[in-house]
This record gives structure tokens, sequence and C-alpha cells, in this order.
């Protein structure tokens, strides 16, 4: 018990710990104070129209399908058709009807719209008498409006490895870890009070950022807590990897950093991509995707499926340990065998 | 002097294996764009099931796939949520499909009405000169290029200089006799070189010789303006943090307030308001516009960035000599 304590009391000494601690937790409340950022503009079309060139009842009947910008000047209007960062679509006038203008570097969505968009202005009085039935569904942006929160809860689950990582590159590079070695305390006292640092670490910033996020039914909750152990448990152990085979303190921060970038990015392009198949098999090969899942299942509104997840995160949990335990094994006889022939 | 402190710094640098870091991280990046990127961005328009068993509608466009039963339609829109139904069964066409948003669904509903006529064969006029293979080459370009001189280059000059710090190189700097801003100025100016080559392999690899030749000057002068502020930067916080672990979180925190909010705005519709007063995102634009061979951004623009980095030139001096002093 003794030891824990002073584990945590190094922890706690150490800023960038800390910081990390408190990182996903100021991202959340940031996030829930400003509800998240407006992503509807996304889904929509934008049309770019020239001043007095089409009529107000066009305008009216554009804006029913998108935003619409007024220009100046055809080239203010062939400038912002143009500008990268949008999908914008020019309309002019043409006689009764009116023409569409594309930059041509545009997604097909966006040239097949253009290219149709005067059928569709043509019919649009018929379109009027026609039956249109909507089939319920979540609002698609509200899936989207999670990822910011899911992702920064994936930062605060799996930055638990950075706290007992880091300790154990001090303890190497202070020689703490030489005095380790003469101590009387078992490997797998050692591990476990490792594993404790990283595990509390990532479990206490996870729960407090989606404590500051969050409004969860009790069940809800159970489950998110229970998702939140699994994962923290299992960056405990990626933590022991890293600072197992770190040597120095700048290769444990570059270890780390690519850890984090593969454990947010594949969830994130397996989500975006709706991943199936043996890809969606492949990316669960890394622990945060059946985490990420989990919760974008639980923050959603709809039924939760996160048995699988919860399975997953288990299977990680047992297999990284195992690993673990084997590759020590396998070290220890190595250098007994060495010692032996010395 | 600065021949010995350049040469100094080239070999600080290939030992701390930082050209390896930017040759692999250029390899990484172009088999991205040339075998991921490029052939994973498609998007099309939604599919229209047309479920018309007596031909009520006549001649319709070959874009509504007909389907033979209503199972077959419901199967259809279930599995692709984003398509429409037309069930024309009675004779009079009624429109299905899954909620998406109030002006899609306008659109979708207006649109999959559309194909039960015959349509010309009507083509948007195109303002544009680049394909969409080319656009999504030079978007995916410009956004590595961003993100590996705001991390690589930035850990690079920290590395390189936490390892002086601890060598006692800046204390030994403090008694020779040469001008002590030499020592950054070499410092920047290979970073600088650095990223300037690592860009241009960037461009002309990924985006192709002939169209990097026209916009390389343009996105060398954006990237010479992203590297000096970023490689300052850099040296500041070196000068001014203990030591890297605490420098590793104020680049976590650089990375994650300037690159996350500059993306979205700058490649998506999603504007932010207090947008315009963020300086990355005038930069990243003026990087973007640079690969697009946009007219260049107005002068206030260039003005301030030369302001920006004499101040930081000014900031980071008065911290290296700070620092000299206290290493006596």
């Amino acid at each position: 018990m003794r030891g824990l304590f002073y584990q945590l009391k190094s922890v706690w000494k150490d800023k960038f710990c800390i910081m990390s601690f408190l990182l996903p937790i100021v991202a959340a409340v940031v996030l829930r104070m400003i509800g998240g950022i407006d992503l509807s503009s996304v889904t929509e079309f934008h049309f770019g129209v020239l001043e007095n060139d089409l009529s107000a009842r066009t305008v009216s009947w554009l804006e029913r399908y998108g935003s619409v910008t007024p220009y100046e000047t055809p080239e203010e209007l062939a400038a912002a058709v143009n500008e990268p960062s949008t999908y914008m679509i020019g309309v002019r006038a043409d006689g009764e009807n009116i023409r569409t203008v594309v930059s041509g570097d545009e997604l097909e969505i966006f040239r097949q719209t253009a290219d149709t968009l005067p059928a569709l202005y043509e019919g649009r009085e018929s379109a009027k008498q026609f039956k249109v039935t909507v089939l319920g569904r979540p609002d698609l942006m509200d899936g989207f409006q999670n990822i910011f929160i899911a992702i920064t809860l994936i930062v605060a689950m799996f930055m638990g490895c950075t706290f007992n990582a880091m300790n154990m590159i001090a303890e190497k590079e202070n020689g703490v870890e030489l005095v380790n070695q003469i101590l009387p305390m078992t490997q797998g006292g050692y591990v476990m009070q490792k594993i404790f640092v990283g595990f509390i670490g990532g479990c206490l910033s996870a729960a407090l950022t989606a404590c500051c996020y969050f409004r969860l039914s009790v069940r809800r909750a159970f489950l998110m807590m229970t998702l939140i152990v699994l994962s923290a448990f299992v960056a405990a152990l990626v933590g022991l990897f890293v600072g197992k085979f770190s040597e120095s303190l700048m290769v444990g921060v570059v270890y780390i950093k690519i850890i984090m970038i593969v454990f947010m990015a594949v969830p994130l392009v397996s989500y975006l991509a709706g991943a199936g198949g043996l890809a969606a098999v492949i990316c669960y090969l890394v622990p945060s995707c059946a985490a990420f899942e989990g919760i974008m299942s639980l923050a959603a509104c709809g039924e939760m499926v996160i048995a699988k997840d919860l399975a997953i995160l288990v299977a990680h949990g047992v297999g990284w340990f195992a690993l673990y335990l084997s590759i020590s094994k396998w070290r220890r006889s190595l250098s007994g065998r060495a010692g032996n022939r010395r | 002097m600065i021949y010995s402190l350049l040469k100094k710094d080239f070999q600080m640098l290939i030992s701390g294996k930082f050209f390896l870091v930017a040759l692999g991280s250029l390899v990484l990046y172009t088999l991205f764009i040339h075998f991921g990127y490029i052939h994973y961005m498609h998007a099309e328009l939604y599919h229209v099931y047309l479920y018309d068993p007596q031909g009520t509608q006549g001649e319709t466009s070959d874009l509504a796939c007909p389907v033979a039963s209503q199972e077959e339609l419901d199967a259809a829109l279930s599995g692709d949520t984003n398509g429409v139904g037309i069930d024309a069964s009675s004779g009079v066409p009624e429109i299905f499909f899954y909620f998406g948003s109030e002006k899609t669904d306008n659109h979708r509903a207006d649109y999959a009405l559309s194909l039960l006529q015959w349509q010309k064969d009507y083509k948007a006029q195109v303002v544009g000169s680049n394909t969409p293979e080319l656009k999504q080459r030079k978007e995916m370009c410009c956004e590595l290029l961003f993100i590996e001189i705001i991390a690589v280059g930035f850990l690079g000059i920290a590395s390189v200089l936490f390892k002086e710090k601890q060598m006692g190189v800046i204390r030994v700097h403090a008694v020779l006799p040469c001008p002590k801003s030499l020592f950054i100025v070499s410092k920047i100016l290979l970073f600088l070189l650095s990223d300037l080559v690592f860009a241009a392999l960037m461009v002309v690899l990924n985006i192709g010789f002939p169209d990097a030749v026209v916009i390389l000057p343009a996105v060398l002068t954006q990237t010479a303006i992203l590297s000096l502020i970023m490689s300052l930067t850099g040296f500041g916080c070196t000068m001014m943090l203990k030591d890297f672990r605490q420098f590793s979180l104020a680049y976590l925190v650089i990375a994650i307030f300037v690159a996350a909010p500059v993306f979205l705005s700058a490649n998506t519709s999603v504007k932010m308001a207090w947008i315009n007063w963020h300086p990355f995102y005038h930069v990243y634009m003026g990087l973007k516009n640079a690969c697009f061979g946009t007219p260049a951004a107005n002068p206030v623009y260039y003005i301030c960035s030369v302001c920006g980095i004499a101040a930081l030139f000014l900031i980071v001096r008065a911290a290296f000599h700070r620092e000299m002093k206290k290493e006596g």
C-alpha cells in the first residue's frame, strides 16, 4: 500500500501527467459550454447567386435546398465557386429558367446536383402535387456531434498510459530502477503498482470528463463506467509496454504520441468510412475502436448494443496482460542464461 | 562563424535522426495520397428506387433503379438510408425516404420526382481549372504539409535544443566571441531550408511536376512564413520550459487547439465566428490558396506575418540571453 502511495505521489508531482489528466476534462467542459459546434451546414447545399439576377421567388426556392449567398459581380461569384473549402454551386438566370456554374473539381454529388438543378426548377410546380412520406430516423448530425466528445473520452481513457509510462521512464532516468532491483519487491508487485497508477489516472480522468459532458440514465452511466474501467485497464497495460521498451524520455514521448494518434485515428476513420467485414475486424485490433463504438452507442438516444465492445475490451485486457507477462518471463530467462554463461 | 554553427547544427540534426523522420514522413504521406486518399474520397448523389409494376410512369431517367416488389423497395431503402423510394404501384407516385435534414430532404424529394420525366442532357458550366483528383491531391498535400511543419519541425527544434542544453552548448556559446543572435539564426535558417526542401518535394511528388512548377513559388513563400513562426515558437518554448516533457505538453496543446479549429473552418463549410482572430487560420489559408493557385492574400496578411516573425525573434532572443545568464 505504501508503494502505491509513493507511485501516486510521484505522478502527482509530474506536471506533464497532471496536465494530461486535466486536458480532456477541460475539453469536455468547453464542448458542454459551447453546446457542440454547428455542423448542420455540412449536409446542406451552398448556392452562390448574383445580386439582382434571380427573382426573389427563385431565391426562396433555392433556400429550400440550402444556403444562398449573393455576390456583386460575376468575378466574385466565380471566385466563390472556385474556393476550395466549399462546394458552392453558382446559379444564374437564363431567361425563364436557371443555369448553374461549378468549379469542375467538386465531388460527384455536387456536380450531379448542379447538372440536375435546372430540371428541378422547371418541374417545381408539379413537384408540389405529390405525396412525400419521411420515415423516422434520428438526426444524422447528432452522431457527428457525439464524435467530438467520444474522441475526447478516448483521449482521457487512453491517456492513462502516460501516467505509468512516464513514471517508469523517469525511474529509469533517475536510476530508481536500479534501486528497485535490490529492494525486497517481487516483479508481480512492481507490475501491479505500475498498472494501478495508469489505471487510476485513466479512470478518474475519463469519469470526470464523462460527468462534465453527459447526463446519462443510471443504466447508461453504469455501462459507461464499465467501458471506462476496461479501457483504462487496457491503457495502463499499454503504458506498461511503453515504459518497458522506452530507453529515454524522448523515445517514450514519441511512442505515446504514435499510440494516441493511432488510437484516435483508427476508430474515427472506421466510423466515418463505415468499415465492415475484414476491415472492421482489423480495426478491432486497436482497443480504442471498441471503446469508441461503445461511447457512440451510449451517447446516441437509440438502442444500446455494447456487449460486443465490452467483450472485445476484456479480450484486449487479457491478451495484452498475458503478452506482457510472457515477454517479461522470456527476458528474465534470457538474462538468467547470460548470467550463467558469465 | 555562421558556417561553423550551421555545420554543427546540421550534424546535430543528422545524429538526432531529424532528416530520417522527415524522409519517413514524406514517404508515408506520398503513399497515403497516391494509394489511399484519392481512391477513398467519392460521394455520389442519392440513389432513387422506383417500384412501378404497371409501368405507369412511361419513360423515366436511367438514374432511377427499378425494383420488382414493395418488399424489395423497403429492403433497398433500409440498406441505403440516403436513398429515395418511389412507389408508383397505384399510378400516382409516392415518395418515401428516411429523414436526413430538412433542406436535404426537400432536394431528395424533388430530385427523385424529376427522374420520372425525361431529362435534357444538361451540364453545368465549369469555371475552374482543377479536376476532382487534382483538387484532392492539392488539398491533402496542403494539410499534410501544414501538419508536418507544425509537428515535426516544432518537435525537431526542441529535441535538438534540449540536447544542446544538456550538453552545455548554451553555456559555451555565452563565452564565445561572436554575436549571440547567430546561434538562433543558424538554427532557424537550417529548419527553414529543411522545411522548404520538404515542401518542394511534397508538392512535386504529390501534385505532379507540371502543376507543381506553377504554384511552387507561392507555396514556398507560405511554407517559409509558417516554418519561421513554428521554429521560433519552438525555440522560445524550449528556452522557457524546463525539459522536453513540459515542451511535449505545450506541443499537445498547440496541436489540439491550433490544428483542430483551423482544419474544421478551412476545409468545410463550418465557419466559426471567432476563427478570423486565429492567426494560424490565415497562415493555413495562405498555404491553401498557394496550393490552389488562388491570388495571394492581401498585403495586411504579409505585413502582420513579418511583424509577427520579428516580434517572435525579439522574444526568442531575450529568452536566449536570459538562458545564457542563467547558465552562467
